[in-house]
């Protein structure tokens, strides 16, 4: 096991250069840079002369190679650089917005399930033919509501009109409710989908009708026998899930005025500010993988036939 | 009459029901201390060094943190004295010695005394290499100030510098501590790190999201002539950035917040409508408009400049997209900016005379409508300016006013990598955006002059992509426009350079920009500085 876990670990560690490298070769493909942008901007009204000065004091003209180098060490020694459009260390920017994000995103993770499992619960269990149908279109309705429209609706209902809650300077709690529905209510619906063909498929399965015959309640069978396996390839799309999490998180942030990773993404693929970027790259990278790593992980315990091989030849 | 002692009565009885008896109060005059302001902001503040205060988002900051040696009456637009009591030029305007009022500190207790102002303004003046910071756009010819005694200094300027004293006051000319700007540039977006001697001082912030500010109780500085005196009234002020317009407007409607920055002209009834008010000062300088970039051949020629003009309907612009706060440009400049002169004339709306300027440039119209000249179509470009008001709409409009008389012309919205350098490029931007906010003369130079924003694109100025186009005469005239130390003089040059820049057609000015606030009912006293940046100084609340 500690072996599995020590090459995943170097793995991770490839993928994580693999993400750096990348990023930088992107970003310097793109048009223009991040001081260009700055100071060519005309609020600033600076001339062609003072420009070039603080090009020079900036080095962005270097050679690519000695750019990478320079970028690399810095990150290897923790000195992640400054960002141009905040001027504010890059350090300080994710201090400030990953706790935020880390907060909305687990909270929005946490509903996405909790909807899910209640959908795939009802769709199944509900007496009537017709509304378990109802329910098992729901998925379908909330997987094509536009994130940015969802947020938009339920200010204006439960903040503007209804006043029970406030979005503008709210209470901790407060400010999370409405954002962690908005980005739950999309992540949930792959979810509720995966989830309620396995137990379809599941329930078919031999094992199901032995228990039944036993005279297990409907309930009981469901709870015992089918989700736990169907839960498994649930798993397995949870971990993909993660990345779109993120991307919900964007224009929730932006819709909802919170700070967090999403808003400074989005800002600083805007103005190409290349060191905040490259740190949002490889953080991502690297939560990426654990989340995958935890996963893989986790399929023993839910299956153990799954522990049985992986103990055997040790 | 009737009515209203109709609704008087009305009232009194609703009083008298209500068991209630109110006596006649005018707390409407007296201002009451106390109390934060809520204010929605759209976008965050960036770096928060002085001189980067023409974006909004940190001239909103600035203002109520920082003071200026030098006030500018927003009516008058005379220079008043506010941390400087008094102040002489030379002759030759290229001597400035100002005497402060004593007494003054900065939040942090440091004295704000010549030498500080001395580190500020050689900052802002020469820029520092070294901690990166870049020059002030305002400062024109500076070369060193030289501190006379504990409150007098002295600036000296390399050649006449007239505008310098209007640039004492403007937003980007805050005071800050000299332990500010001993701080790496790349340090100043941290609000907690910029020390001024302003009326409000920065007590906490949330990178990206929030910046709460504090009343500074000892403050006793504000500029001589306000009545109001002494601290400011309010407790604080809250920044809250909303960056959803919907999200703003139904926030300041539902009283979730007390003042909002920037409402779209389509969503001013619907505040006007719930008895908020908008504020929509004037940013008097040049405005909103677009310029040609005369070194791309398809521009190059004055007839085709002048064909567009005519074909631009810009009174449809601001009835379409626009209210009675965006009034329709009369000449380059705002009609409240020092120097303005009515242009009008040579701004008409004129198909038939634009298609006929074409003919006799020699532009034809092709098999698609498309006019065409020796095998060129005339097929223009235009990247979209993200803070002008609607730009791409107005832009839009225009595309479709001049495919009316046969020219094409490209909206683009693009990546910002590619707009910035594709704008130093005239053959891939023979159309720029320009618009720029300043209570002097000098803001025209600010636009035009190769050396500063260079609208134009002249060989020798901000871009190496230029093979020739070059104007000597509106360069020597913008010259004389910063050097000049005669006011009448220098009126008459900023009044002779609009008419010639128009009259090349290179511009073609829609209307005067303002920057558009709403406000909750019960905020009073609401103030902006000349180019309307708001100053929440003398701002109370009756709520």
């Amino acid at each position: 096991m500690s072996r599995y876990i020590v090459g995943r670990v170097g793995q991770a560690l490839l993928v994580l250069w693999i993400a750096f490298t990348a990023s930088f070769l992107l970003l310097q493909a793109l048009p223009g840079d991040a001081i260009l942008i700055k100071f060519q901007n005309p609020e600033l009204g600076l001339g062609p002369e003072q420009i070039a000065a603080l090009r020079d004091a900036y080095g962005v003209d270097s050679p690519l190679w000695q750019q990478y180098l320079q970028a690399l060490g810095n990150f290897l020694t923790g000195n992640f650089g400054y960002s141009v459009v905040g001027s504010v260390p890059v350090s300080h920017e994710l201090l400030t917005n990953l706790p935020a994000t880390a907060r909305l995103a687990s909270l929005g993770f946490t509903l996405a399930v909790l909807i899910a499992l209640g959908l795939a619960f009802l769709s199944t269990l509900a007496p009537l033919a017709w509304l378990r149908t109802a329910i098992q279109s729901i998925p379908s309705l909330f997987v094509s509501l536009p994130v940015f429209w969802l947020g938009i609706m339920l200010i204006q209902i439960f903040s503007f009109r209804l006043k029970w809650i406030s979005v503008i300077n709210p209470g901790e709690f407060e400010g999370l409710i409405l954002p962690v529905i908005t980005l739950a209510i999309p992540i949930s619906a792959p979810l509720a989908q995966i989830l309620i063909r396995n137990i379809d498929e599941v329930s078919t399965q031999p094992f199901v009708a032995v228990a039944r015959a036993k005279g297990a309640s409907p309930s009981w069978v469901l709870w015992r026998h089918v989700v736990k396996n169907a839960l498994l390839p649930t798993l397995t799309i949870a971990g993909i899930l993660f990345g779109e999490l993120l991307a919900g998180a964007v224009i929730t942030e932006t819709v909802f005025g919170l700070n967090g990773i999403g808003g400074l993404t989005e800002r600083s693929v805007r103005f190409q500010d290349t060191s905040v970027i490259q740190a949002i790259v490889v953080f991502s990278a690297l939560s990426f993988v654990a989340v995958n790593l935890i996963v893989d992980l986790l399929y023993p315990v839910f299956d153990p036939r799954l522990r049985r091989l992986k103990g055997a030849p040790a | 009459m009737i009515s209203i002692r109709r609704r008087t009565l009305g009232a009194l009885a609703a009083l008298l029901l209500a068991g209630t008896i109110i006596s006649p109060s005018f707390a409407q005059d007296a201002p009451v201390q106390g109390g934060t302001l809520i204010y929605l902001e759209q976008q965050a503040h960036t770096n928060l060094y002085p001189p980067a205060g023409g974006f909004y988002p940190n001239g909103g900051v600035l203002n109520q943190i920082t003071d200026k040696l030098t006030y500018q009456n927003p009516q008058t637009l005379e220079i008043e004295p506010w941390l400087a009591e008094s102040w002489e030029v030379n002759d030759t305007a290229t001597e400035y010695t100002f005497k402060l009022r004593p007494g003054i500190t900065f939040s942090d207790g440091t004295p704000l005394d010549a030498k500080a102002v001395a580190v500020n303004y050689d900052t802002f003046g020469l820029g520092n290499k070294e901690l990166k910071y870049p020059v002030s756009e305002v400062i024109n010819n500076y070369d060193h100030a030289e501190v006379v005694d504990d409150l007098t200094f002295k600036f000296h300027f390399k050649h006449p510098s007239p505008g310098f004293l209007q640039g004492t006051a403007v937003i980007g000319s805050g005071i800050v501590s000299p332990a500010t700007l001993a701080l790496p540039y790349d340090e100043l977006g941290d609000a907690t790190k910029i020390v001024g001697s302003g009326p409000f001082v920065v007590e906490s912030e949330t990178l990206g999201k929030e910046l709460n500010l504090k009343v500074r109780e000892d403050y006793n500085w504000g500029p001589l002539k306000f009545e109001h005196q002494g601290r400011a009234y309010l407790d604080g002020i809250k920044y809250l950035i909303t960056p959803e317009d919907s999200v703003r407007i139904g926030g300041l409607l539902s009283g979730q917040a007390d003042i909002i920055r920037q409402i779209q002209a389509y969503d001013e009834p619907q505040v006007n409508d719930a008895g908020f008010e908008i504020f929509a000062p004037n940013t008097r300088g040049v405005n909103n408009s677009i310029a040609f970039r005369p070194d791309n051949p398809l521009v190059a020629d004055l007839k085709v400049r002048q064909a567009l003009t005519l074909a631009t309907n810009r009174q449809e612009i601001v009835d379409t997209l626009f209210s009675a706060n965006y009034p329709v440009a009369t000449s380059v400049i705002s009609q409240h900016a020092a120097g303005y002169v009515d242009e009008s004339a040579k701004l008409v709306f004129d198909q038939d005379k634009a298609k006929a300027l074409f003919a006799e440039a020699g532009w034809t119209p092709g098999a698609d409508g498309i006019l065409e000249k020796a095998g060129q179509k005339l097929d223009l470009t235009v990247y979209v300016s993200l803070p002008q008001p609607q730009n791409e709409g107005v832009l839009q409009l225009v595309a479709q006013q001049w495919a009316q008389v046969g020219v094409k012309l490209n909206v683009l919205a693009g990546d910002a990598g590619s707009r910035t350098l594709d704008q130093l490029d005239p053959l891939k931007t023979p159309v720029t955006v320009a618009m720029v906010g300043r209570a002097d003369p000098d803001v025209i130079k600010s636009g035009f002059y190769p050396k500063n924003r260079d609208w134009l694109l002249q060989k020798g100025g901000s871009s190496d992509k230029v093979q020739t186009f070059v104007d000597d005469k509106l360069n020597g005239l913008l010259e004389g426009l910063a050097s000049e130390t005669d006011r009448a003089k220098r009126l008459a040059i900023a009044g002779e350079i609009q008419g010639y820049v128009l009259d090349q057609a290179y511009i073609i000015p829609f209307f005067e920009e303002p920057q558009a606030f709403a406000t909750a009912p019960y905020v009073h006293g609401l103030g902006f500085e000349a180019v309307g940046r708001p100053s929440f100084y003398n701002v109370w609340l009756t709520r």
